[in-house]
């Protein structure tokens, strides 16, 4: 187990591409962090320079307060999962699991071999089929058969790259609640990277949310959905994406910042639709568009030549070209700067 | 435009049917999405209708047309790939002008559809950039202009967003469907994403290991899934399965389980569907299931939540067996405490266990099914 700290870390490759940027990052001691961004955005390049497959140009990076910058991949006792899982499908569920014992030098014992094995494999919910052929196994018990090789060897942390990319829906949300099931029993520090929103909402303590080699944000799920710091991580993050409206700053008296551009961010299931011209409607607008996702609409909204997205629930569904008035909850209006994108205190 | 119709179509490659006994009525102007898993046949079937592949027995019709024997290129039907296949080194204009310099329109006509379609998709003020200097969507609404713009009596598309970034999915689904409202298109979808079969077609075509599961509206595909396997592809967490059994005593219907049962009011499922003490799976999506304190509904624990957001997903333990639930954050209980469950008995679903038909489904109605307390004993 390791805290990580990520000191003014710096990527640039030849070429003059600033793939990490002054990054800053403290990862504590057992927690479960998400590397979130769209692709291109340095999570991976990071992610590989926790492990040692890059290094940084400047910047320093620390297990526990002492720097590991450079040393090389095998001591820096870095447990890794690969999108493409990669286990050997010649061997057996335990022999895959064991091999990371089996091939240290010196070998430990048979018997506690066996023993290291069957916890993890009781961890994993994986003690059934030990004997089985890893060629066998289903999709994601073969993920989990390379989640537990890489846990043998007991690493300080465990980098997982994407892990559940190759799996169906289905799997998918299955392995969500397991692998966070998962890292609570074990508490070590994995750090997570992916592109996919709702598996670093669902899974990770805090999330680190990265854009253009910069760091955005880093907060908990809760803090990146309701306090986004900025315009990128508002409408990033979110399902349905966030509405983004353009408005000026009025204030009562002759104030500073007084006519400043703004733009409003609200969730679409933070819009209530109410008749047109109901005491209460702040703006009227005219349905374009209906999506049914089974079990909630998403309703497309033409608003003064803006479009609005607003959850609905199918029972009370209006219909197309329908003139409708729009509610926004007070509470849950946010406001970013025209200037720095940077939300601001309404 | 005009309508499609496979007939009882098999395509064989060696022993496995990709394709296995599919019938598929698709009306002139009609959206529809196939949607189904890697391997369920998914581009075999719009491979087939566009006239790649050939069927082993049954037949293809167009407008009543059967075209099974005839040349892919004079079945105009057009088809849009995955890879989007642009030439590289051709403009937006003559990439879209390509299929009618084949068919050898001439140049006045050719100028005309290409401004028309090129209007429609909103890319007029593209036509002189080669794809090299498009966006992702730019690119994507190119491709598709190119198999619109001699006006098909049918355009096919093969997962035709998958390979755009999650945000630009969001607009162009909203394009298409907008797209395809303007301009009446019969047009044939394939997925394997649940979202976009269900967000943008007039109905939802479900294919599973070559046969067809079901062919209906969204809605329902969604609230009155034919089967086990429909009701796995649509819906986000997946619907949950709990293993019960039939119990019918005293003229009642009950489907039990240890720790609740759920008496069936009325059901239309054919007489001998239910057998007393026989196996079968009830189904109920996470938004269904109901998380209380109080002493009404089953004892279950929590062992992790996943917060998405705007909502959360509880993950509970009952019995031996992992539910999940969907709840608004602020209602979402601490992992480790114990909690009733509950379901909504409007929406409850129950499937045959060895067959995974549907023997009764709420599917939204009042008066179907009435859930019982904990431990009838």
């Amino acid at each position: 187990m390791a805290e990580i700290h990520l000191s003014h870390l710096t990527k640039q490759f030849p070429g003059g591409l600033v793939a990490v940027n002054d990054f800053e990052l403290v990862i504590p001691d057992g927690s479960f962090v998400a590397l979130l961004g769209p692709s291109g955005c340095g999570k991976s390049t990071t992610m590989n320079m926790i492990s040692g497959l890059e290094k940084p140009t400047s910047g320093e990076i620390y297990f526990d307060k002492q720097p590991i910058t450079k040393l090389p991949p095998g001591a820096r006792t870095v447990g890794f999962v690969f999108q493409n899982y990669a286990i050997f499908t010649h061997m057996s569920v335990a022999e895959n699991i064991s091999f990371g014992l089996r091939v240290s030098k010196p070998r430990p014992p048979a018997a506690e071999i066996d023993r290291r094995v069957g916890d993890i494999a009781d961890v994993l919910g994986l003690r059934g089929m030990l004997d089985r052929n890893a060629s066998r196994l289903s999709v994601n018990d073969m993920q989990k058969v390379a989640l537990g090789r890489s846990m043998i060897v007991d690493p300080a942390i465990f980098l997982l790259d994407e892990p559940f990319s190759n799996l169906d829906a289905a799997f998918r949300a299955y392995m969500r609640a397991e692998l966070k099931r998962i890292q609570h029993e074990i508490e070590q520090t994995m750090v997570y990277v992916t592109h996919d929103q709702v598996e670093a909402m669902s899974m990770a303590d805090h999330i680190a949310v990265m854009d253009a080699g910069r760091l955005q944000q880093y907060g908990t799920p809760d803090e990146l959905y309701n306090a986004p710091a900025n315009r990128f991580v508002a409408g990033f993050v979110g399902s349905t994406q966030m509405n983004f409206l353009p408005a000026t700053l009025t204030l009562g008296e002759q104030g500073a910042g007084n006519g400043r551009s703004l733009t409003l961010g609200i969730r679409p299931e933070n819009v209530l639709l109410v008749a047109p011209g109901a005491a209460g409607a702040t703006l009227a607008g005219k349905v374009n568009l209906i999506e049914p996702l089974g079990a909630k609409d998403v309703i497309h909204l033409d608003v003064a030549g803006h479009g609005v997205r607003v959850v609905g629930v199918p029972g009370q569904r209006p219909r197309v070209g329908d003139n409708v008035g729009l509610v926004f909850d007070p509470d849950r209006q946010l406001l970013f700067d025209d200037e720095t994108d940077l939300a601001v205190e309404a | 435009m005009a309508s499609v119709r496979l007939e009882n179509v098999t395509v064989r490659f060696g022993a496995v049917a990709a394709l296995n006994d599919v019938s598929l009525a698709i009306d002139d102007g009609e959206f529809v999405a196939v949607l189904g898993p890697p391997g369920a046949g998914k581009t075999t079937l719009l491979r087939t209708i566009v006239g790649l592949e050939k069927p082993e027995s049954g037949a293809v019709f167009a407008d009543d047309e059967n075209i099974t024997e005839m040349y892919p290129g004079d079945r105009d039907i057009a088809i849009m790939f995955q890879n989007l296949a642009l030439y590289p080194d051709r403009n937006v204009y003559d990439n879209l002008a390509f299929p009618l310099k084949q068919a050898r329109t001439p140049k006045a006509e050719i100028k005309r559809r290409v401004a028309d379609t090129a209007a429609v998709l909103h890319i007029d003020h593209l036509l002189k950039r080669k794809p090299g200097k498009l966006s992702g969507g730019e690119r994507q609404r190119v491709a598709l202009g190119r198999a619109m713009v001699r006006n098909p009596r049918v355009l096919l598309l093969d997962e035709p967003l998958s390979a755009l970034d999650a945000l630009l999915r969001l607009e162009m689904r909203v394009e298409l469907k907008r797209l395809q409202r303007d301009v009446h298109r019969t047009l044939v979808y394939v997925t394997h994403d649940q979202i976009e079969a269900m967000s943008m077609p007039d109905r939802v075509a479900v294919l599973g290991s070559g046969v067809i599961q079901q062919v209906d509206t969204p809605e329902n595909v969604y609230h009155r899934p034919a089967n086990q396997f429909t009701a796995t592809v649509v819906g986000s967490p997946p619907m949950n399965f709990v293993p019960c059994t039939f119990g019918t005593s005293d003229g009642v219907v009950r489907v039990v389980h240890p720790d609740f049962s759920v008496r069936v009011l009325s059901t239309t499922s054919a007489p001998g569907a239910i057998v007393d003490g026989a196996s079968c799976v009830l189904g109920v999506r996470p938004e269904d299931v109901q998380i209380g304190t109080g002493n009404g509904g089953a004892p279950a624990s929590v062992f992790v939540t996943e917060p998405l957001g705007g909502e959360t997903v509880v993950d509970l333990h009952l019995g031996g067996l992992v539910v999940k639930a969907l709840t608004p954050p602020a209602l979402a209980p601490a992992p480790g405490s114990d909690v009733r469950v509950s379901f909504d008995p409007r929406r409850l679903h129950v499937f045959d266990a060895a067959t995974g038909a549907a023997v009764v489904s709420a599917g939204g109605a009042d008066g179907v099914f009435e859930v019982e307390g904990p431990s009838i004993g």
